[in-house]
């Protein structure tokens, strides 16, 4: 298409001078905000956290979990994809040899250091076995000892809970594990 | 800067006072220190230092796969992380030789230009607060958290976005996304609106803004400006249109120029692109085509999840991608494009393996903050704050 | 008893209790609130919530919606370490909060608060020149800002004093010469006098000769002329905040901090108190005098609360004015005021004494 070019307006003149109109303008603008939220805090954005807490998309990146199988033993088969594809290297694995010959592998040892992560999702997406996942909806983790973020195998282990807290409702919520996986085709599934 | 030295040195009371206006300073958000020589109340000379932010991210990309480099453009320009994510994996396809789907391009846009909305907000408002009209600023903050809850619906995260991928996106735009996204930009002009009925035509704010930092087209273009300081000044180049990519070339809109130069233009310009990135928004929410959001090619994309559980050549074909990395082929490229702040150019070169030799991206402020003193010179101390509020300097961007 | 009732007749005695009162009582719980509804407020014109966070522990965490703050202010201010910078003038650094104090809080000396009772003022003080007194007390308030941009032994302090004595120091003349005007309309500098000339009434009964409606020009003037006096935005560039990050009181912490905001908020109210005194009828409620039977106490009540509801009005008005306008720049004040407010201040005059003469 053609370059269309728009010459921005600067309106400095006779108004402009007097000082008073825009201050006018300017002063009803926020006096109408002002008593809209003066009785009744209509407009009001704040989130009182902790008591509220901010409603997250069912794509939040929060803090990592282990999926599980129906029998209750994690998916997770130590295929060290996650950890090798993570840019942080932030997740260790140690494999062992799992008794059924059908699941080789399962890790021993599968540590995240939550500090170094940079909560990209990479990991998820490199998962052949949809083992780990993002969608705990945990927006940040605050303690007041580094060791704390080192989330050891057994501390990820999770179920999954739909993440309701999403205000919006013209997105729907993701109603099945399957159907919250995130899409790497992209193709809309509506 | 020499002289000044020398005279402050030679006469015991010159009236030449060194003040840093220093790396922990309220105005000087990201971070850069200042060293500046003032007479009275007028800069002599200035003296900007920078890399307080340095994180190594071209040595870092060096150990990198060209995946993992990623999520390290989203924190360049953190204003606009989508905008740096886009113009890294179009440098990528660029390599290989690629394109991505339509409807990849269409919601790129979309999420581009949000993210173009978002940078101008921050730079406009935190720019305004530190001229003194803190209601404005927070009114923008409430706008741009709309729109970081829409970013958030899409990408995952409102600032560590990390959604494009080589030859598309991550994943599609969801259902009813599109209907919020009206929703908010609805909400997003009302803002935009009354913060414009604040500021624009107030005369405190004009004379703080008018013929101030004064930069003529000659030495923007010899400073190597791009972007809304290089439009302000009056040239209309915006790489959108002169060296078009992605699908705006089926896009309508204007490319706002200013006459002057001084900080009043770039206050305008930037308002004014705002409302021209809405109107972007809304052309290609219109236009948008359905079908595949990433291009189904084993050289660049992580197959379909169901191959990945059903087959096994679709495990092996994952398998590799993840172990080996993507491998472009022998080369070098540059692909300019149109950052929040200006040109975001990313030169890669790459040997055939599956991490990069060099990755360096062009940062547009670098050229603003050296120019720096060149504008401020002459200038009044108070004059630095919307001077350097209309400059824009991420420090994410800056000092990489 | 006798003796207690001899001792409260002295009149000196009686202006002492005045003050006790109308500062303890009045002036500080006013400005202490204010410290806290300023944030509220441009927290509601921000559409946000503003502090609500301080409680009390032991009493089921009482919030009382933000208001326990106040408190908390005053016992950080308390607890903060206190410390002199290195190379500071001692006597200069210390003595310089308390003179803007002492400056604000002696505006309301000659200011009547309620209308007398019987030959009770509720004015401490009616001295003859008292418009002359307002100039002398504001021109004392230069001390404060200059003794602590000029005491710390800082480069950005030394900005903000210097920036903020001329400031100062020049909207003083507009003050004065918008005041001209008042005096020229009243025909004396007495406050009594010009507040009982509010009370008369043109075209016999119907319109009150309110200082706003005999000198618009010169409400403005002085109404801005007081905000760059007392330093609030969008004069507040000796304060600075973006540029030099506080100004003049850049390397103070705790209580002396603590006596410079205070005074600040005190100057506040102060010109509120003034504004209301000599623009818009101090304490008189027009056209009360026609309800004949009321009883004087009613009366003085309800003007107290007239008087009172307007002073909040203006405090109120300040604070909205602040969140709304941006910054001037310090050469910009200046310009404003010399090149612009002068000659509109001189042709106010000049106007207003033409009027007068044709009207005699």
């Amino acid at each position: 298409m053609e370059l269309k070019v728009k010459t921005v307006k600067r309106v400095d003149g006779f108004q402009e001078a007097l000082y008073l109109p825009a201050i006018f303008n300017g002063l009803k603008l926020t006096v109408q905000h002002f008593f809209r939220n003066l009785l009744g805090a209509k407009d009001v954005v704040t989130i009182q956290y902790p008591e509220e807490q901010r409603p997250v998309s069912p794509r939040w990146r929060g803090r990592h979990r282990l999926t599980r199988r129906e029998d209750g033993f994690l998916k997770c088969v130590a295929c060290y994809m996650c950890e090798t594809i993570c840019p942080a290297q932030c997740i260790h694995i140690d494999a062992g040899d799992h008794p059924d010959f059908s699941i080789e592998k399962y890790p021993v040892v599968f540590d995240i250091d939550e500090l170094r992560c940079v909560f990209c999702g990479l990991c998820v997406e490199a998962c052949p076995k949809q083992a780990i996942r993002m969608d705990t909806g945990v927006i940040a983790m605050a303690y007041s000892s580094r060791k704390r973020f080192d989330y050891t195998r057994d501390l990820l282990k999770d179920t999954y809970t739909p993440n309701q807290r999403t205000k919006y409702t013209n997105i729907p919520l993701p109603k099945t594990e399957d159907e919250a996986l995130p899409n790497s085709r992209g193709i809309p599934s509506s | 800067m020499e002289a000044v030295e020398k005279e402050i040195r030679n006469d015991a009371d010159a009236s030449i006072m060194p003040i840093e206006i220093g790396p922990a300073h309220p105005a000087m958000h990201g971070i850069v220190r200042f060293t500046t020589y003032i007479d009275g109340e007028e800069i002599i000379d200035m003296i900007p230092e920078i890399g307080y932010l340095h994180r190594g991210f071209e040595k870092e990309s060096e150990n990198s796969r060209w995946i993992q480099i990623t999520p390290y453009t989203d924190r360049l320009n953190y204003v606009s992380p989508i905008l740096c994510n886009i113009g890294y994996s179009m440098a990528v396809e660029k390599l290989f030789g690629i394109e991505a789907p339509r409807r990849a391009e269409y919601t790129r846009v979309i999420m581009g230009e949000i993210s173009r909305i978002t940078d101008h907000l921050t730079c406009v408002g935190a720019a305004a607060m530190e001229v003194g009209a803190f209601t404005f600023f927070l009114w923008f903050i409430k706008a741009r958290e709309y729109l970081w809850e829409l970013v958030e619906q899409v990408t995952g995260a409102r600032l560590t976005t990390n959604w494009t991928r080589f030859g598309g996106n991550a994943n599609d735009i969801p259902d009813g996304f599109l209907q919020e996204l009206h929703t908010r930009l609805e909400q997003t002009k009302d803002i935009l609106k009354e913060c414009d009925a604040l500021l624009t035509r107030n005369k405190i704010f004009i004379d703080r803004v008018k013929d101030v930092g004064v930069i003529s087209k000659e030495d923007a273009m010899s400073f190597a400006f791009t972007g809304p300081m290089l439009r302000a000044c009056g040239i209309p180049y915006d790489i959108r249109r002169s060296d078009s990519y992605s699908v705006y070339d089926d896009l309508d809109f204007e490319i706002p120029v200013g006459t002057v130069g001084d900080c009043f233009d770039r206050y305008l310009v930037r308002m004014e692109e705002m409302w021209q990135s809405i109107s972007i928004i809304e052309q290609a929410s219109d236009k948008m085509p359905a079908g595949p959001v990433i291009l189904d090619d084993r050289r660049v994309s992580f197959p379909d999840k169901k191959e990945v559980y059903g087959n096994i050549e679709g495990l092996i074909d994952h398998f590799k991608m993840v172990m080996d990395g993507h491998q472009p082929p022998l080369g070098e490229v540059y692909m300019p494009t149109e950052g929040g702040n200006g040109e975001v150019g990313f030169y890669l070169v790459s040997d055939g393996s599956g991490t990069p030799v060099k990755c360096r991206v062009r940062p547009p402020c670098f050229n603003y903050v050296a120019a720096m003193p060149y504008i401020c010179k002459g200038e009044y101390i108070a004059d630095i704050v919307p001077i350097f509020g209309s400059v824009n300097m991420i420090g994410g961007e800056l000092d990489r | 008893m006798d003796v207690l009732i001899g001792i409260l007749l002295i009149p000196t005695v009686q202006a002492v209790l005045k003050i006790f009162v109308i500062i303890f009582a009045l002036v500080m719980p006013l400005a202490t609130v204010l410290t806290l509804m300023e944030r509220k407020w441009s927290a509601m014109i921000q559409d946000r919530v503003g502090p609500n966070r301080a409680n009390i522990p032991f009493l089921n965490n009482f919030r009382g919606r933000g208001a326990l703050h106040i408190a908390a202010d005053g016992l950080k201010s308390f607890f903060k370490e206190d410390f002199i910078p290195e190379g500071a003038d001692r006597f200069l650094f210390t003595i310089a909060p308390y003179f803007g104090f002492a400056a604000a809080m002696a505006t309301f000396a000659i200011i009547p608060f309620a209308g007398p009772i019987g030959d009770f003022t509720f004015q401490i003080t009616d001295v003859k020149p008292g418009l002359l007194y307002i100039f002398a007390i504001t021109s004392l308030g230069v001390y404060g800002t200059v003794l602590a941009g000029a005491g710390s032994n800082s480069k950005f302090a030394l900005l903000g004093g210097t920036r903020a004595s001329a400031q100062m120091l020049s909207y003083e003349v507009f003050i004065g010469l918008s005041l001209l005007g008042v005096f020229m309309v009243y025909e004396s500098t007495q406050i009594s006098v010009i507040v009982n000339g509010q009370n008369t009434y043109w075209f016999g009964n119907l319109i009150p000769k309110w200082g706003v409606l005999t000198q618009p020009i010169a409400f403005f003037l002085f109404f801005t002329a007081m905000i760059a006096e007392t330093k609030r935005a969008p004069f507040d560039a000796p304060e600075g905040e973006s540029e030099i990050v506080a100004g003049y009181f850049l390397e103070y912490s705790g209580m002396r901090f603590a006596a410079f905001m205070l005074a600040e908020y005190i100057a506040l109210v102060g010109v509120s108190v003034l504004v209301v005194t000599l623009f818009f009828g101090g304490y008189h409620i027009p056209w009360l005098h026609l309800w004949e039977s009321a009883p004087q106490w009613l009366v003085s009540l309800l003007q107290f609360m007239k008087f009172t509801i307007f002073t909040f009005f203006f405090c109120w008005l300040q604070l909205q004015i602040r969140w709304t306008v941006p910054k001037f720049r310090f050469d910009q004040t200046m310009a404003l005021g010399w090149k612009k407010l002068l000659p509109v201040a001189l042709g106010n005059v000049v106007v207003t004494a033409f009027i007068i003469l044709i009207a005699n």
